[in-house]
C-alpha cells in the first residue's frame, strides 16, 4: 500500500469544541481525506460559515476565508472562478446552509461549480445555545420556543436532488465515513454536496440515536446513478421521526462544470 | 451659441436612436454635444424623451428651454410645447422617427451626406431609413442655423462607458453583478466585450452572492469589481464589512437613483453619499470616490483599483443615473493610474484575527487588529494626497465659491460661465481632503449644489472642517431630475455676493 504523506494541516489554535463533540471526528476525517488525495496543502482552499462547525477554519491549516453566517457557497464559487485549479472545501452548519443561506445552497447545486460543500447538520443552532433550525424536528423545545417547534423540517437531501446537485451524499460523523465520502466528493467532477449528521451532545442528544438506525446505501445495493431511486431513498428519513437512515452516496451524475464553460477563464488570475 | 433639441415619444418609438444619430453627426461636424435620457420604468408605451444640447464650446448639461421639440407622439407635444423658446420649432408631423432625422438635419443646415453615413453605420433597415429621412429633409422648409464643419476631435461617451473602460484598462479579471438600474449599462458593456478582452462577467443569484463571490475571487489574487444601485448595495453591506476586517481588495460601483427603497428607479439622485461612507457595521477603512464626468469615471476607476489593491480595502465608486446614462463630448485623454495585484491566497477571516489568520478573542490581538486598520486609514490619507482629490474652476479668488460633487459638475460649470464665482469639485469623499477644502472655503460666500434633499456633502464638510453652509445657500434638487444649466444659473446668481 502507498504510504500517505502527512501534511502540516495543524494550526496553533487550541480547539474550543466541547469535549467529545463529533466535530473532532469530522476534523480528523477531513484531514485524512486531504492527505489521501496526495496533493499539496497549497492545492486546497477552505471556506467556513458561522457556528460550531466554522471553528474548523481555525484548526485546519488551509488558506481561504472564514466567511459570514450562511455565506459559504458564493465564496467557494468565487475561489473557483479566481483559480479553477484549487480544490475548494466549503463548510457550513445547518443554520448556515438551510436557514440564513439557503438561497446560496440551492443555486450552488444549479451552477455545478467543481467544489465540495460539507454541511455539519446537528439540527440546532448550537453556538447560540440550542435554538431550532429549519431541519429541527417538530415538537422540539428550547428557551426561545417554549411552545415547541410547530413546523416540519426540510429534507436537505431531497432539496439538493431537486435543485440539480450532481453529487449528493450523507454520512454519520465518524472519521472513516467522513474520510471516505470526502475522497469521493473531492474526486467528483462538479458540485458535491455532503451532509454530515453530527449530534450536538449538549443541545440535541437525540441525534445520538441515529447511529443505531443508519444503514449503508452501497451495501444495500442502491444504484447511485438512478435519480428516482435516489429520491425514494431520500424519503426514507424525514429528519422528524427516527426511522431507518440511509447513509452514503444517494446520487452521482455528470453535468457540465460551470467554470469550464467560459473560454476566457483559464487565462484569469494571472498577474499583469 | 447653445442649442437644445428635445426628442420625445413612447418607449419603442425610437427617440433614442434618433438622438444618437444626430449626436454622432454633430460630433463629427466638430460640435460639443451633451445628450441625456429621461425614461420611465416600462418597456413599451409611456413617455420618454431625450434632450440634446450642442455648442461650439465645451458643454456638459442641458437647458430647460428648447429650440426644437420633435414629437413622435401627441403626448410629447402636449407635455413639451411649453418648453419651446419663443421662436422654437415644433416638429409634429405624424411620421416615423427617421423622417425627423432628415428634417432636423435640414433645419440645422447639415449636409445630408453626413446623415446618410450614419444610417449606413446603423445598417439596420438602411433603405427604409434613407427613404424616410430623405422625405423629411426635402419636406422641411424651416431654418434654425447653418452649421459649419469644425475640427474638434472629441470622444462621445457616457459615465457607464467610462467606468467600464477604466475597469478594463486597470486589468479587471472578473465583474460580478445583479441587474439594477442605473448600474446595468456597465454590466451590459462589460459583458459584451468579455471574451475579446479576456475577463469574466457573471450574474449570480442576488447582490449578496455577487459581493461574496467577488471576495472569493479577490483572495485568489484576481482583480474584481461589483456593480449595483442603492438597494443592491444595502444587501452587500454585511460583506462590505467583512472585506473591511479581512482586508480584502474590492472595487464597488454604486450608481445612485432616488430612494428610499425602490424609490424612482429610472431617475437620478445623489442620495447615497452617506450610504457609501457609512455602510457596513464596525469600524473599517474604505475609499469613496465621486467622478463628475465620463473622463473622471475612467480615471477614478483606475484609482479605485490602485487603492484597493495597495491598501487591501474596499473602494467605492459613486455615480448616478444622470452621469451613467448621459453622453458627453470629451476632448482630453484620461490619465489612468496603474495598479499591481497585491494579494496572495492565505487565511482571511471575518472574525478579528491574529498573525496566523485564525480567529482571536485576545485583548492584545484585538488591539493590534484595530490599530492595523486605523493605520491603513492613515496610509491611505497620505497616499491620496498624490492624487487630484479636488478640482477648482471658474474665477480664482472670487469671494463666491460654488461647491459640488459628482454629476452636478456639468450643470454647474455651464451655469457659472459668466458669473463671478469660483467652483470647487470634490472627488475624494473618503479620505476627505480636509486641509485643501478648508483652505479654499474659509471666508467665502459658499453656495452648495446637490441632487439630494439633505445636502449630504454639506454634512460631510461640516463634519470634517467645522464649517456649516447656510441653508439659504444650499441649492438642492430632489425630484429625480438633474439640474439644468439655465435654471441653475438663476439660482446661483441670486446667492452671489
Amino acid at each position: 500500500m502507498k504510504k500517505i504523506k502527512k501534511l502540516p494541516l495543524e494550526t496553533k489554535h487550541k480547539p474550543t469544541w466541547c469535549p467529545g463533540c463529533p466535530n473532532f471526528m469530522i476534523l480528523a476525517g477531513v484531514k485524512k481525506a486531504i492527505e489521501a488525495t496526495g496533493k499539496k496543502r497549497e492545492d486546497f482552499a477552505m471556506v467556513a460559515g458561522i457556528g460550531c462547525h466554522a471553528k474548523i477554519f481555525d484548526y485546519l491549516n488551509l488558506p481561504g476565508l472564514n466567511s459570514l453566517h450562511g455565506r459559504v457557497p458564493p465564496v467557494c464559487l468565487g475561489l473557483k472562478i479566481g483559480n479553477p485549479n484549487l480544490k475548494v472545501l466549503g463548510f457550513s452548519g445547518d443554520g448556515d446552509a438551510y436557514a440564513e443561506g439557503i438561497e446560496h445552497t440551492l443555486h450552488a447545486a444549479r451552477y455545478n461549480s467543481n467544489w465540495t460543500y460539507i454541511v455539519h447538520n446537528n439540527q440546532t443552532f448550537s453556538l447560540t445555545t440550542g435554538q431550532p433550525t429549519p431541519v429541527t424536528e417538530k415538537g422540539f423545545k428550547d428557551k426561545t420556543t417554549p411552545l415547541g417547534v410547530n413546523t416540519e423540517p426540510f429534507n436537505p437531501i431531497k432539496i439538493m436532488l431537486a435543485a440539480g446537485a450532481s453529487f449528493v451524499a450523507r454520512v454519520f460523523a465518524d472519521v472513516d465515513s467522513v474520510a471516505w465520502v470526502l475522497k469521493e466528493a473531492i474526486n467528483h467532477k462538479g458540485f458535491s454536496f455532503v451532509e454530515i449528521l453530527q449530534p450536538c451532545i449538549i443541545f440535541h442528544k437525540e441525534m445520538l440515536e441515529y447511529k443505531k438506525n443508519i444503514y449503508s446505501l452501497e451495501e444495500s445495493g442502491h444504484d447511485k446513478t438512478n435519480y428516482v431511486a435516489a429520491m425514494r431513498k431520500a424519503e426514507e428519513f424525514d429528519y422528524n421521526t427516527i426511522n431507518k437512515i440511509p447513509v452514503g452516496i444517494f446520487y452521482q451524475t455528470k453535468k457540465p462544470i460551470f467554470e469550464e464553460q467560459f473560454p476566457q477563464i483559464k487565462k484569469l488570475g494571472k498577474d499583469d | 451659441m447653445r442649442y437644445n433639441i428635445l426628442f420625445g415619444g413612447a418607449a419603442g418609438q425610437g427617440p433614442n436612436i434618433l438622438g444618437e444619430i444626430l449626436s454622432k453627426a454633430l460630433n463629427k461636424c466638430g460640435y460639443y454635444v451633451f445628450y441625456s435620457r429621461d425614461y420611465q420604468s416600462l418597456i413599451r408605451g409611456g413617455h420618454n424623451f431625450n434632450v440634446l444640447t450642442f455648442s461650439e464650446d465645451p458643454i456638459y448639461s442641458n437647458d430647460s428651454k428648447m429650440d426644437v421639440v420633435i414629437a413622435l407622439d401627441e403626448n410629447t407635444e402636449k407635455i413639451h410645447k411649453k418648453d419651446l423658446k419663443k421662436n422654437g420649432i415644433l416638429m409634429n408631423a405624424k411620421k416615423e422617427n427617421m423622417y425627423f432625422a432628415g428634417a432636423v438635419f435640414k433645419i440645422l443646415g447639415i449636409d445630408f451626406k453626413i446623415l446618410d453615413d450614419e444610417l449606413k453605420i446603423l445598417e439596420k433597415r438602411y433603405e427604409e431609413n434613407l427613404k424616410n429621412s430623405k422625405e423629411g429633409y426635402n419636406e422641411e422648409k424651416r431654418k434654425l442655423c447653418k452649421l459649419e464643419k469644425k475640427k474638434l476631435k472629441g470622444t462621445f461617451y457616457n459615465g457607464s462607458l467610462g467606468i467600464s473602460e477604466g475597469a478594463v484598462k486597470s486589468g479587471l479579471d472578473i465583474y460580478y453583478a445583479y441587474p439594477m438600474t442605473p448600474a446595468t449599462p456597465v454590466l451590459t458593456e462589460l459583458a459584451g466585450n468579455q471574451v475579446k478582452n479576456n475577463y469574466l462577467v457573471l450574474e449570480l443569484e442576488n447582490e449578496i452572492a455577487v459581493i461574496l463571490a467577488a471576495i472569493g475571487s479577490s483572495i485568489t489574487g484576481a482583480k474584481t469589481m461589483v456593480g449595483t444601485s442603492g438597494g443592491g448595495f444595502d444587501l452587500m453591506s454585511e460583506s462590505l464589512s467583512m472585506a473591511g476586517i479581512a482586508e480584502i481588495p474590492l472595487v464597488l460601483y454604486l450608481a445612485q437613483r432616488p430612494g428610499p427603497a425602490s424609490g424612482v428607479p429610472t431617475y437620478t439622485s445623489q442620495g447615497d453619499l452617506n450610504l457609501a461612507r457609512h455602510a457596513g457595521h464596525g469600524e473599517f477603512s474604505r475609499i469613496v470616490l465621486a467622478p463628475g464626468d465620463p473622463k473622471e469615471c475612467e480615471e477614478l476607476t483606475s484609482q479605485a483599483f490602485y487603492f484597493s489593491q495597495n491598501f487591501k480595502l474596499p473602494a467605492i465608486l459613486l455615480s448616478d443615473k444622470h452621469l451613467a446614462e448621459s453622453f458627453y463630448t470629451i476632448y482630453k485623454i484620461p490619465k489612468l493610474t496603474k495598479s499591481k495585484k497585491m494579494i496572495n491566497l492565505k487565511k482571511f477571516n471575518s472574525y478579528e484575527w491574529n498573525a496566523e489568520g485564525t480567529s482571536t478573542e485576545d485583548a492584545k490581538e484585538i488591539n493590534l487588529g484595530v490599530k492595523r486598520r486605523l493605520k491603513i486609514i492613515e496610509d491611505v490619507k497620505k497616499e491620496s494626497e498624490k492624487f487630484e482629490m479636488i478640482k477648482s474652476y471658474g474665477k480664482k479668488g472670487s469671494k463666491n465659491l460654488v461647491i459640488l460633487w459628482g454629476s452636478t459638475k456639468g450643470a454647474v460649470l455651464d451655469a457659472v460661465k459668466e458669473l463671478d464665482c469660483e467652483v470647487l469639485q470634490i472627488l475624494y469623499m473618503e479620505p476627505f481632503p480636509i486641509d485643501a477644502v478648508k483652505k479654499l472655503i474659509s471666508k467665502k460666500n459658499i453656495i452648495l449644489v446637490e441632487n439630494n434633499s439633505t445636502a449630504q456633502l454639506g454634512q460631510l464638510i461640516a463634519e470634517k472642517t467645522g464649517i456649516i453652509i447656510e441653508d439659504k445657500n444650499k441649492i438642492l434638487r430632489y425630484d429625480g431630475r438633474p439640474f439644468l444649466a439655465d435654471e441653475l444659473n438663476i439660482e446661483i446668481k441670486k446667492r452671489l455676493k
